[in-house]
C-alpha cells in the first residue's frame, strides 16, 4: 500500500505543470474590452507580427540547410488523403531533411462540398443541419452560430428555457467532443485504450441526446427562434446522475493518460506557439487560449445563460501541446461546473417562439452571428437582400481553418513524431476546413 | 472416375496434373474468409466517427463480427468502409485506393453521402452523387449517419455474401456488373455514351408516326380537313 502512495504522489508530481498555468476569472475580466485584456498578455505586440503565406512552389525549391552533421537527404512526403493521422481526409506535404520537418504545406479540399454556395438555396431553417455535418462534433454549437444570426438580425425573442437549454445541451457536447478528443489522442501517440476510455463517455453522453433528439451525432437540435423538441422529465435527473460520473471520469484520464511519462514526454515543450502568433493567425479556442490569451467568447461576450453563471477562462502559460492538452481536460471541469449551475432550475416556457413553418426573411444587409464550439470560434455571415427567404450570400468562419495554419507556423523544425502530436493536439476536425 | 467428373460437377474436378481436386475446400476458405475481413479505415466526414470509430469502441464491439483489425494500408485490408462524401478531388484517389487492394475485396457504402451523395445531392457541384459511380459496391448501409448497429448489419450481410457466393476459383465476380474491372481500351465513358445511346432509342417515341399507323388515323386527318375546310 504504501508502495502504491508512493507512486501516486510521484505521479502527481509530474502532472504538476512546471510553470503555474495563470486561471482568470470571468468575473474579474468584466468591463474591460477584448483588445485592452488582450494586449497585456500579447508580449510581442499583435501589429508586428507576420504570418508569411508562401507559396506551394515557393516552399518546395527553397533552399535546405541542413541541421546535423550527418548526410541526410531531402524528401518531400505526402501524409493523407488517406492516412491515420489525416483523422479525415486532410492532405500535407511534408519538406523534410531525414527526419526533421522543415515545411508542411496543407492541401485541404478533399471534403470540399460546396456547403456555402448549397446554403444560397436554402431557407436559414435549412440552412441549420448543414451546420451539424460542417464541425460534427459541435454539432449543436454550430447550430446555435445560425440561430444567434437569425435572431439578432430578425429581432426574434428567446425565453430563458430556451437559453437554459441550449446551454445546457452546448456544454454537454463540449464535454461529448473533448471527451472523444482525449481518447482520440491517445490513439494518436500509440496509447490505445485511451480510445476505449474516451469512446465510452462519448456513448454514454450520446444517450442523453438520442434521447432527446434521437440523433448521436448530427443534432440539428437549436432551430432560429427555439428547440426542435422538448426535453425529457427525467432529463435533469439524468444529467444531475451523469455529472458526478463524468468527474470521475476526468480523475481517472489523469491516472490513465496525464501521468503518463512517455505521454509528456511527447507533449511537453513540442510545439510551441506564443499568444501573439496564434492570434495573427486567427486562432480561437483551446489553442488561442493554450497559448495565453484568455479569450473566450463565451467570456468576453456572453450569450445564453453563460452570462449568469460562474466559470474560469482556463489558459495555459506556454503553448506546447501539453497546454494544449490540459486546457481542454480543465475546461471539462468548467463545462460540468456550468452545468451544474444551470441543471437545478430549467424554467417553464415554450420551447419556440416562432412556429416552425413561419417564414423568416431577414432585412437587407450583412448579418453575424457566432458561438465558441469545442474547436473555436464558429461565425456565420450572411448577406441577405432583404426580400428573399434564402441568403444571397453566405459564409462560415470555422474554427478549424485557422487553427489548421498552426501546422505550417510552427511545425518547422521538429521531428516527424512531434508533428504527429501536435496535429493531434489541434483537434481539426477536416470537413470544417473544407465546407 | 469419369462418373464422379459427371456426377459432382464443380465439386470434383480435374488438376491440370491429371490427379483430381476436391473443391469442396472453397467453402471451407469462404468462410474463414468472411469471418475475418480487415477492413480500411477510409473515413472522409462524420459516418467515419459513427462507422469506423464508434463501432470498434467499447460500446460496439466490432471484433465480434471478426473485423476489428482496421488497416491504416490499403494493402493489408480487404474490405473498403467508405464512410462519408466523395467529392471529385477525392474520387481518383478512392479509385486508386481500390485498385490497390489485393482479390478478394469488397466495399461497403455507409450514409447516404457514399450511397448517393445524401443532403450534399442537390446543389453541390462537387460532391460525386454515391460511390459506386467509381467503384463497385457490394453493400449499402442507410443513414444519416447509420447507427453502428446498422453498421453491423451491413457486416453480416456482406459475410453471408461471401459465404454463399464468390469462390476462390472466380475471384472478383459479383453480381453486378464490375466497373473497376473494365477490359483494355474501353472508357466507362465509352460504355456511359453506348447506354445512353440504347436508352434514347427505346425511349423516344415518334409521336407522328405511331399516330400514322393506328386503325382510326385515316378518320382523325378526315375530319380534321372537313373541320379546317368550314
Ligand atoms: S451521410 Fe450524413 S453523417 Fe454520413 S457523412 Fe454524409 S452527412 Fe455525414
Amino acid at each position: 500500500m504504501a508502495g502504491t502512495r508512493g507512486l501516486r504522489s510521484s505521479r502527481r508530481a509530474l502532472r504538476q505543470p512546471s510553470r503555474p498555468a495563470p486561471r482568470v476569472s470571468r468575473r474579474r475580466l468584466a468591463g474591460v474590452s477584448v483588445a485592452q485584456r488582450l494586449s497585456g498578455r500579447v508580449h510581442a505586440g499583435a501589429a508586428e507580427v507576420s504570418v508569411q503565406v508562401r507559396t506551394l512552389d515557393e516552399l518546395l525549391h527553397a533552399p535546405l540547410i541542413a541541421d546535423s552533421e550527418l548526410t541526410t537527404q531531402e524528401y518531400l512526403v505526402n501524409m493523407g488523403p488517406q492516412h491515420p493521422i489525416a483523422h479525415g481526409s486532410l492532405r500535407v506535404v511534408l519538406r523534410l531533411d531525414g527526419e526533421t520537418v522543415k515545411h508542411v504545406i496543407p492541401v485541404p479540399g478533399y471534403v470540399h462540398r460546396g456547403v456555402e454556395k448549397m446554403c444560397e438555396h436554402l431557407t436559414y431553417r435549412q440552412i441549420v443541419p448543414y451546420t451539424d455535418r460542417l464541425d460534427y462534433l459541435s454539432a449543436i454549437m454550430n447550430n446555435w452560430a445560425v440561430a444567434r444570426m437569425v435572431e439578432a438580425a430578425a429581432g426574434i425573442p428567446t425565453n430563458y428555457r430556451i437559453e437554459t437549454i441550449r446551454t445546457i445541451m452546448a456544454e454537454l457536447q463540449r464535454l461529448q467532443s473533448h471527451a472523444l478528443w482525449w481518447g482520440v489522442t491517445g490513439m494518436d501517440l500509440g496509447a490505445y485504450t485511451a480510445f476505449l476510455y474516451g469512446f465510452r463517455e462519448r456513448e454514454i453522453i450520446g444517450e442523453i441526446f438520442e434521447e432527446t433528439i434521437g440523433a448521436r451525432l448530427t443534432m440539428n437540435y437549436i432551430q432560429p427562434g427555439g428547440l426542435m423538441y422538448d426535453i425529457k422529465p427525467d432529463f435533469a435527473a439524468k444529467v444531475k446522475k451523469l455529472l458526478p460520473y463524468l468527474k470521475d471520469c476526468i480523475e481517472q484520464y489523469e491516472t490513465l493518460l496525464s501521468g503518463n511519462v512517455i505521454f509528456q514526454e511527447r507533449l511537453r515543450n513540442i510545439g510551441m506557439i506564443d499568444g501573439a502568433r496564434a492570434l495573427a493567425l486567427g486562432c480561437t479556442g483551446p489553442i488561442l487560449r493554450a497559448s495565453g490569451v484568455p479569450y473566450d467568447l463565451r467570456a468576453a461576450e456572453p450569450y445564453g445563460m453563460y452570462g449568469k453563471v460562474q466559470f474560469n477562462v482556463v489558459v495555459g502559460a506556454v503553448g506546447d501541446c501539453w497546454d494544449r492538452y490540459y486546457v481542454r481536460l480543465e475546461e471539462m471541469r468548467e463545462s460540468i461546473r456550468i452545468i451544474e449551475q444551470l441543471i437545478d432550475n430549467i424554467p417553464e416556457g415554450p420551447i419556440a417562439t416562432l412556429r416552425y413553418n413561419d417564414d423568416i426573411i431577414l432585412p437587407e444587409g450583412l448579418h453575424y452571428g457566432h458561438v465558441e464550439t469545442a474547436r473555436g470560434v464558429f461565425g456565420v455571415l450572411a448577406a441577405s437582400d432583404g426580400t428573399s427567404k434564402t441568403p444571397y450570400r453566405l459564409h462560415f468562419r470555422s474554427p478549424n481553418f485557422n487553427n489548421l495554419w498552426v501546422v505550417t507556423a510552427i511545425a518547422a523544425g521538429w521531428r516527424i513524431a512531434d508533428f504527429i502530436a501536435i496535429q493531434s493536439s489541434l483537434d481539426l476536425v477536416i470537413p470544417d476546413i473544407d465546407r | 472416375m469419369g462418373v464422379a467428373l459427371e456426377k459432382l460437377p464443380g465439386i470434383v474436378e480435374r488438376f491440370p496434373g491429371g490427379s483430381v481436386a476436391i473443391t469442396r475446400l472453397d467453402q471451407a476458405i469462404n468462410l474463414a474468409r468472411s469471418n475475418s475481413l480487415w477492413p480500411l479505415m477510409f473515413g472522409t466526414k462524420c459516418c467515419a466517427i459513427e462507422m469506423l470509430m464508434a463501432t470498434g469502441a467499447s460500446h460496439h464491439d466490432l471484433s465480434r463480427f471478426g473485423a476489428e483489425v482496421a488497416r491504416a494500408s490499403v494493402r493489408q485490408a480487404d474490405l473498403m468502409v467508405i464512410a462519408g462524401a466523395i467529392v471529385k478531388k477525392m474520387a481518383p484517389r478512392m479509385r486508386l485506393l481500390y485498385e490497390q487492394m489485393a482479390e478478394p475485396r469488397y466495399v461497403i457504402a455507409t450514409g447516404s453521402c457514399a450511397i448517393s451523395g445524401g443532403p450534399f445531392m442537390y446543389n453541390s457541384y462537387t460532391v460525386v452523387r454515391g460511390a459506386d459511380e467509381v467503384i463497385p459496391v457490394d453493400v449499402y448501409v442507410p443513414g444519416c449517419p447509420p447507427r453502428p448497429e446498422a453498421f453491423f448489419w451491413g457486416l453480416l450481410t456482406l459475410q453471408r455474401m461471401i459465404r454463399e457466393g464468390e469462390t476462390i476459383r472466380e475471384p472478383g465476380i459479383r453480381r453486378k456488373p464490375v466497373m473497376a474491372a473494365l477490359p483494355e481500351d474501353v472508357t466507362i465513358h465509352e460504355i456511359r455514351k453506348e447506354i445512353r445511346g440504347t436508352l434514347i432509342d427505346e425511349n423516344v417515341i415518334d409521336v407522328e408516326k405511331s399516330a400514322n399507323e393506328k386503325p382510326w388515323a385515316q378518320k382523325v386527318r378526315e375530319w380534321i380537313r372537313k373541320a379546317s375546310s368550314r
